[in-house]
């Protein structure tokens, strides 16, 4: 039985872009220079958005992008059975260190909650979870080499053993995210971008981000022309 | 069939207790708390003094806290160990106390304290080929990593998967699990009514899982079976658990079905039972929830070791399959006064388990992760 990607979402410093539905934007560009407020990306607004730290934002926009792609929509208190796996090669790094440096500050009196959530590396998957209503697995997983490819067979791993019916997976780190909806394939299945071994045979190569975009994305034209 | 079964064959954990699994058993069913007066770092500022660390660890020293426990655990067990099993390490903060203790120095300085710098030493340490993968899912990463490993004997993707967490109490975990108002000022009391919150703890643990057929083939003792599990999201909030239990009850539910077994086959439920007032709430709504009017045996064993986060279920996990093999069931350590929706479920005292039955093992954590865990004799 094998197992599709069904959507692709992703972002960096730059621009966004859906894979499968060709939209790729430059934000930088049409936002002179601003921050995303997200308004742009999701169907409704993340709640405390601001207090978010940078991989859980990134991880919420890539994983709307995804959804987006994929046809999936979601509201608040819906509720569905997806699941999701992220990696990076930094953890939550960024935020241990504000996070600590913050508690020395206070003379290690007083330390912040609202920093101390996000030093877990699953922690941006909790955000997701919540705005997005996914109630499958979650997971933060990560390996010395190729950690995409890994979270990848995890959730494909799920699907197949019917752990879950779909799956995201995907990286985020500071200034990048991408995430992919898996799913069972099916011949009523309209909208695939490739199956999990295409994906999995990319993600291989180890390539930059950019790179790594221009592949999936050259797989969607080529499908295009067929 | 059989060769899809996933099977622990070998075990060992170093917790507050001591060293291994039968002072850990021993001193959970005399009712003995380890949980004591925290002297690692100054905890003046914060809700609590107490937790059950292991003394012979130096905090901030060359190797970090969890290397100093992981050490001598592979130096006891690595001739079991064979080179070609998977490796799967859990863990929520790893080395955190490497990067507080340079943040403290103030070099500037990044240490690699990443989870990977982390698996590469843990690799070496168990001399396993396999580069190996971090499954971290805050306090239910290792219950996460046991369903992984039995997923992949079940897959045909390995027949032998080494598991190994760890975590430990560091100044950076207590004072942001105190800023969340999470501790108990003394000792945890898991299911009391009187319980006011959770007891931080360390420790390290490893299973090693295989397929029934390899286990055979070599001949190998074996301590319990992994015959169902699932994970699950409430969906609902960072911090807290779901009031409705209903993403706890959904990863029961899962745990039941790749067991392919029913809820009457389950004679007693290992819980998670940190000793807050949700999680301990949260935990007996799913079990009413299930189970309905039959009341099943719980337990934790928090009040005695400490909530070890990214840990809990290793050791948990090793611990419930004890309680298989012994027809015991676990007390819960500290229960003085039981709360009212756990009474006749849970005890202080040990008590008999039924021969034919099976455990069922549930974690829970932020992010809102459950996880749960089918075990067989």
């Amino acid at each position: 039985m094998a197992i599709s990607i069904c959507g692709m979402g992703w972002i960096n410093n730059e621009e966004y872009g859906c894979v499968m539905n060709g939209m790729r934007i430059n934000y930088r560009d049409s936002l002179k220079g601003k921050a995303l407020s997200g308004k742009e990306i999701f169907s409704y607004p993340v709640k405390n958005f601001g207090r978010l730290d940078n991989i859980s934002k990134l991880t919420c926009y890539a994983v709307a992008l995804a959804l987006k792609d994929a046809g999936v929509k979601y509201s608040m208190g819906h509720k569905h059975d997806i699941g999701i796996i992220s990696t990076n090669k930094s953890g939550s790094l960024q935020s241990d260190i504000l996070y600590f440096k913050d508690y020395l500050d206070s003379g290690r009196t007083l330390s912040r909650g609202n920093l101390f959530i996000y030093t877990l590396p699953s922690s941006p998957l909790g955000e997701a979870a919540i705005h997005f209503g996914l109630q499958g697995p979650l997971l933060y997983v990560t390996a010395p080499d190729k950690p995409l490819q890994a979270a990848l067979d995890t959730a494909s791993g799920m699907i197949l053993l019917d752990e879950s019916p779909a799956m995201l997976a995907g990286m985020a780190e500071e200034d990048e995210a991408v995430y992919f909806v898996l799913a069972r394939s099916s011949d009523s299945m309209q909208h695939v971008l490739c199956d999990v071994t295409r994906a999995r045979a990319i993600l291989g190569k180890d390539m930059i981000f950019s790179k790594m975009i221009k592949e999936f994305s050259s797989l969607k034209e080529q499908r295009g022309q067929e | 069939m059989s060769g899809l079964r996933a099977v622990v064959v070998s075990a060992d954990m170093v917790t507050a207790y001591g060293n291994g699994m039968d002072s850990c058993w021993n001193n959970i069913l005399s009712g003995r708390t380890a949980i004591s007066g925290l002297n690692r770092f100054n905890t003046k500022a914060f809700q609590s003094d107490y937790a059950a660390t292991i003394d012979s660890l130096q905090y901030h020293q060359k190797d970090s806290l969890v290397m100093q426990m992981l050490k001598p655990l592979f130096d006891r067990a690595s001739v079991s160990i064979p080179e070609d099993a998977k490796l799967i390490l859990a863990t929520t903060k790893g080395e955190i106390d490497l990067l507080e203790k340079n943040i403290l120095k103030g070099t500037g300085e990044t240490p690699d304290c990443s989870l990977t710098s982390l698996l590469k030493k843990v690799s070496a340490l168990t001399r396993v080929k396999d580069a190996g993968v971090v499954v971290s899912a805050a306090c239910a990463s290792s219950s996460a990593a046991v369903a992984r490993a039995a997923a992949m004997i079940r897959s045909k993707r390995s027949d032998c998967v080494l598991v190994v967490a760890c975590d430990s109490v560091t100044e950076f975990v207590f004072s942001g699990f105190s800023s969340l108002m999470a501790l108990d000022k003394f000792s945890a009391r898991p299911f009391d009514k009187n319980r006011k919150g959770l007891s931080l703890g360390e420790a390290a643990a490893f299973v090693l899982v295989m397929s029934k057929t390899r286990a055979r083939q070599e001949k190998r003792e074996i301590l319990g079976e992994i015959a169902g599990w699932g994970l699950s999201d409430d969906a609902n909030h960072m911090t807290g658990p779901s009031r409705e239990s209903e993403g706890l009850i959904l990863a029961i539910k899962k745990a039941l079905k790749t067991a392919a077994a029913d809820k009457s086959a389950i004679g007693f439920i290992s819980a998670h039972g940190t000793g807050t007032v949700y999680n301990d709430a949260m935990e007996m709504k799913a079990f009413h929830s299930v189970f309905k009017d039959k009341k099943i045996p719980v337990y934790s064993i928090k009040g005695g070791i400490g909530h070890t986060m990214g840990a809990a279920g290793i050791i948990e996990t090793i611990i419930a399959m004890k309680s298989l093999r012994e027809k015991r069931i676990p007390p819960t350590v500290n229960l003085r006064d039981t709360d009212a929706d756990a009474r006749g479920w849970v005890s202080p005292e040990p008590c008999p388990a039924d021969k034919r039955k099976m455990a069922l093992l549930t974690n829970a954590g932020f992010s809102g992760i459950n996880a749960a865990l089918v075990l067989a004799e």
